[in-house]
């Protein structure tokens, strides 16, 4: 793959500070994981819930004007969603797809993509 | 039935653990075998997560170009934004780090009762599956004057390669004051944005080098996808110099003058200095002769496995399907691969599934600094796609949201042709 327009990196783009992460997780209160599905169930779906995220964010640290997912812990990315999902945080993208999942998907995603920088 | 490897699955999607992949396990007679037919979006992307999802299937792509150059930013490559080859991809990573069979050859037919797709060099590939992602076909008989070899003269640049080249050296050679004719399609086509994207950056590209130069759409239509943004954006980068004229205004597109680079419409016949023919479309040739679309010209689709409802245990995802509400965009092709990806997963390798996820999300750049973006969800609903949520970037968006939205499209080109073509490394 030759390097080019897609490979431009923009300094002031790259993403959320800790700080306004951790503000809003505050902000969206308390969010359960659930941890009684069976763990092969979770991987399966948690994969398949993050292919919807790969097709935006890149799994290899790459970062850009689009934040990076990964580092995070799960409860950081469960309540970022929450907060897109209730406009606390504006994202019309990530808007659609916090709307389209339920809670437990967002604790199985989030729990699938803390793992996979572990 | 269980596979055994399942506990790889997830890892393997993002490529973390992908070297426990390779080299793929012998008894290849055991396992069950997937090809894939066209290594665009849909195709690609269905090959990279079988290969993530099932270790136990054996996975073959058969593409007959070396190289994908993407749909996707190539309107600002005609605008001397970007080269080419930065929108070109090979299939190494596929090959080599995913351990899929890549052929380069056409196909030519897929026979069903005996379970073999067969190649146009004569080989014949047994299969338990078959993706099917040929993109799109040109309906040249629905454009009087139009033909294939009316494109070498007057491109139409809706595959991105010679064709994109050829009308970038054609509007390069332009002289200043020409007018450059555009013809925009009748629905449903490729990317709906596109074509009004096209205009924009062509206009940004002549205010610089061209300014006295015109930009004249005729379209097949009386309204076009997000119209009140281009508009407006039009009438704030490009005043005066972008003419639209709907099909209500011209009484429609008659005839295509190659001779004359003219395009003659019901009630008057313009002249191009430079012409850029989009013509009416329908799913890709080989849906056609194997039995694959319908009436209509495009692929029926089951919404939840993209399985043909013509044909038993052949999918159809991207351009090629009639999908309900669901556009025709690289996003959307991605989407459905996935799903479809994982459904096959689940009957041949017994892995758990959730619920499809179908989304579209188009970066459409009206200046090289002002991009809007639109997100769409979907939702299977009685043997259709239905769309479920909508959200589009407004009219009186700040200079910085905009700038901000042209920033992260760059950054989503990156993540997305690795998500699509596979990570090299990581
Ligand atoms: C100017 C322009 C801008 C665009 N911008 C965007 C955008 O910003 N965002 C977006 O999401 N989408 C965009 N698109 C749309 C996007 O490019 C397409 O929707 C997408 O490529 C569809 O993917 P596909 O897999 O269905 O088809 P394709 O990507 O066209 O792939 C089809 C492949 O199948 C191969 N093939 C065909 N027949 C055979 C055969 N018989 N045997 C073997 N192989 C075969 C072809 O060689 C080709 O490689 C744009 C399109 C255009 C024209």
């Amino acid at each position: 793959m030759s390097k080019g327009i897609g490979d431009r990196k923009y300094r002031d783009g790259a993403g959320l500070s800790m700080r306004t992460i951790i503000a809003v997780s505050i902000a969206a209160g308390s969010f359960i994981i659930l941890a009684d599905r069976s763990q092969a169930a979770d991987r399966d779906g948690g994969a398949q819930l993050a292919a919807m995220c790969a097709s935006c964010h890149r799994l290899d640290g790459g970062d850009g004007g689009i934040p990076t997912i990964l580092g995070m812990s799960p409860e950081m990315l469960a309540r970022a969603m929450l907060a897109y999902r209730s406009r606390e945080r504006p994202s019309h993208i990530m808007r659609a797809i916090a709307l389209s999942l339920s809670d437990e998907e967002i604790a199985t995603v989030a729990r699938y993509l803390a793992a996979l920088n572990k | 039935m269980k596979s055994p490897t399942r506990r790889e699955f997830g890892y393997l999607t993002g490529g973390m653990t992908l070297a426990a992949l390779g080299p793929r396990l012998a008894a290849s007679e055991a396992k069950a075998k997937v090809v894939v037919v066209g290594g665009g979006i849909g195709g690609a992307t269905a090959a990279k997560y079988l290969a993530a999802s099932a270790r136990t299937i054996e996975i073959t792509l058969v593409e007959p170009n070396p190289n994908y150059t993407t749909c996707f930013f190539s309107n600002l490559y005609l605008a001397g934004l970007c080269s080419l080859e930065s929108l070109t991809h090979g299939y190494k990573t596929l090959a080599q780090r995913y351990g899929i069979n890549v052929i380069h050859d056409s196909v030519a037919a897929v026979d069903p009762v005996a379970r073999t797709v067969g190649l146009k060099s004569g080989p014949k590939l047994p299969y338990d599956r078959v993706v099917v992602a040929p993109g799109i076909a040109f309906n040249y008989d629905a454009l009087a004057g139009y033909d294939e070899a009316a494109t070498q003269v007057i491109p139409h640049a809706w595959n991105a390669g010679p064709q994109t080249q050829l009308l970038r050296r054609q509007l390069e050679s332009m002289e200043d004051g020409g007018v450059f004719v555009l013809v925009a399609p009748p629905n449903p086509f490729r990317c709906p944005p596109a074509p009004y994207e096209r205009a924009s950056l062509i206009a940004y590209y002549f205010k610089q080098y061209k300014p006295h130069s015109r930009i004249l759409i005729l379209d097949a239509k009386d309204s076009f996808n997000a119209q009140d943004l281009f508009l407006d954006a039009w009438e704030r980068h490009y005043r005066g110099m972008i003419e639209w004229l709907p099909a209500q205004f011209t009484g429609g597109i008659k005839t295509i003058d190659v001779k004359e680079r003219s395009v003659k419409t019901a009630s008057e016949t313009f002249k191009a200095a430079v012409a850029n023919v989009i013509p009416p479309q329908m799913a890709g040739q080989f849906t056609q002769q194997n039995g694959l679309a319908d009436k209509s010209g495009w692929c029926p689709v089951d919404p939840i496995t993209f399985e043909s409802k013509l044909q038993p245990g052949i999918h159809v995802v991207g351009d090629a399907t009639s999908a309900g509400d669901m556009p025709k965009s690289a996003f959307v092709a991605n989407s459905q691969a996935k799903a479809c990806a994982f459904a096959i997963a689940e009957a041949l390798a017994g892995s758990e599934r959730v619920p499809p996820r179908l989304f579209n999300t188009c970066y459409t750049h009206l200046g090289p600094d002002d991009a809007v973006s639109n997100a769409v969800s979907f939702k299977p609903v009685a043997g259709t796609i239905k769309i479920v949520d909508n959200f589009v970037s407004q009219v009186q968006e700040s200079a910085e949201t905009r700038h901000r939205t042209a920033r992260e499209a760059q950054s989503w080109y990156a993540a997305f042709v690795r998500d699509t073509f596979g990570y090299a490394a990581f």
